[in-house]
């Protein structure tokens, strides 16, 4: 491969860069693929290059500084310190799917998105956010997200996360979802939540958490410290009583490791704090704390009953 | 009621994963090189859509392709991570060890920083030593996540332009990941795999 053809490199990088584009010719790329085995090994090595860069986001901070700017973002004071040296830019990326409407989606860095009254909000890796409405008040989110809400009387503002809609009056907190689960992370202020699946609207103050998963028939408040509040930024993730299929959803956002759970397992509750800036000894510690047996290697990995 | 649309939403995803079946696991087969991960992604692409809400999507059959190709990557980077670690506890414990199940010292996570650290300082200097050009719209569709036809208004150049920039871009900075071994062995391997799945049509793992 070291000694791979210029013309073959270049052809892969251009499906590469197609690839982003809703007009991308998959069927073509299918047949460039299949032309040689040459090809292949040339799309996933510009791929994994590519992926490097992302990967290594902040290595390119000193350049964009030293170039004039046009615009300079304002962090919110609360954004400083650790959040800082893991991210770089705001982000603004609209994808129209209506003329009033914004969406975010991350791979494998997070990113911040600001809002017009100063908000803002740390979208974790492989999330999607969507903004909507004149007042930026209607937001929908699939996947991790950290939301710092200045508070504003006249504006109601509400996340659509899982199968629950967030209520925000000036606060910080945060949300991740898994399909229809949910949890909720309140540091400052409160949240209010409703949802089909609960009876009634829940106040969720700071210093609480909640924990909604309608397909274990799970909805649990409890205690959480502020430091566990967004706490994968520092490569950590803390739980209390999750569901197995929770804590792979996170491995696989956060770790970047596929841990498959077989469903008898998926409800097995995990208490617990992984380290996730290795994803694979992340996955073995969580096999051996379980203790299940784990199955595969190299990123991908299945938990298994030990026989 | 968001729930009812994503819902619909869903339900025609995996409806169109169904009808595009035969279409995705060629693609994927081609694009990892092998027919049984390709099954096995085609099932991970499945469970994807069937368990998490999407949101409306423009080009639904794009979409799906796309979340493929991402599954395939997603794995090859994972692959290459391990392979990362090992070469470096390789090149650091001689004999091999019976067992590396369980590591709670804290040695692997400062290992893995420094592997970091080593591959963030080499991306920089792949960077640095781009032409500007190339490194300019770079800088514009990874570090400031803009798309490609901002960066060529922003530029002042043609989209096809902007293309060729970044085209040159990732293949420095292959050459260089390859230089500093950072990708010889996840290329090696996808080699190996690739002249199995030749000779033999249908290799297994």
């Amino acid at each position: 491969m070291n000694g791979a053809d210029e013309g073959i490199l270049d052809q892969a990088a251009r499906w590469h860069l197609a690839s982003v584009h809703d007009d991308m010719d998959w069927d073509g790329f299918t047949l460039w693929l299949e032309a040689s085995p040459l090809h292949r090994a040339a799309y996933s090595d510009i791929a994994l290059a590519d992926a490097a860069v992302e990967d290594h986001r902040e290595a390119l901070a000193p350049f964009v500084e030293a170039a004039p700017r046009r615009l300079t973002a304002k962090w919110p004071l609360w954004a400083g310190g650790a959040l800082a040296a893991s991210l770089a830019a705001v982000l603004i990326v609209p994808q129209l799917t209506a003329p009033s409407t914004q969406a975010f989606v991350t791979q494998g860095v997070s990113r911040t998105v600001a809002l017009r009254d100063g908000s803002a909000i740390v979208l974790a890796p492989h999330s999607r956010l969507t903004i909507a409405g004149r007042r930026q008040d209607r937001l929908a989110l699939d996947g991790g997200a950290l939301f710092a809400i200045r508070h504003d009387p006249d504006r109601a503002l509400s996340i659509a996360a899982g199968g629950l809609q967030i209520g925000d009056i000036g606060t910080r907190f945060e949300v991740q979802t898994n399909g229809p689960a949910v949890r909720v992370e309140v540091s400052e202020g409160r949240v209010e939540l409703r949802g089909d699946a609960l009876g009634q609207a829940v106040e969720l103050p700071a210093g609480r958490r909640i924990l909604f998963d309608p397909a274990h028939k799970l909805a649990t408040i409890a205690p959480v410290s502020s430091r566990d509040v967004g706490e994968w930024r520092e490569g950590r993730l803390t739980y209390d009583a999750a569901p197995l299929s929770l804590v792979a959803a996170d491995l696989a956002r956060y770790a970047a490791v596929s841990v498959t759970v077989p469903p008898p397992l998926a409800g097995r509750r995990f208490s617990g704090t992984l380290s996730i800036h290795n994803g694979d000894n992340a996955v073995r510690d969580l096999a051996q704390l379980m203790g299940l047996e784990l199955l595969g290697h190299g990123g991908a990995y299945r938990l298994a009953e030990r026989s | 009621m968001a729930d009812k649309a994503f819902e619909a939403v869903n339900a025609g995803l995996a409806a169109l994963l169904e009808a595009e079946r035969g279409a995705l696991l060629r693609f994927l087969a081609a694009r990892c090189g092998d027919a049984a991960e390709a099954e096995d992604l085609l099932q991970e692409l499945w469970l994807k859509i069937a368990a998490r809400p999407s949101g409306p999507v423009a080009n639904a059959r794009g979409y799906l392709f796309r979340m493929a190709n991402n599954l395939v990557l997603d794995r090859a980077r994972g692959r290459r991570r391990a392979m990362r670690r090992d070469r470096e506890w390789a090149d650091q414990e001689e004999p091999a060890q019976a067992s590396i199940e369980l590591r709670s010292d804290p040695a692997p996570d400062a290992e893995a920083g420094l592997i970091e650290a080593q591959e963030s300082a080499m991306v920089r200097q792949a960077v640095e030593a781009l032409p500007p050009g190339a490194r300019r719209a770079l800088l514009l569709y990874r570090f400031e996540g803009r798309g490609q036809d901002e960066i060529a208004g922003i530029m002042g150049i043609s989209r096809s332009g902007v293309e060729k920039h970044l085209a040159l871009a990732m293949k420095h900075l292959r050459r260089a990941l390859i230089d500093c071994g950072f990708l010889g062995a996840a290329a090696s391997s996808e080699q190996e795999r690739a002249g199995g799945a030749a000779s033999n049509g249908n290799a297994k793992p």
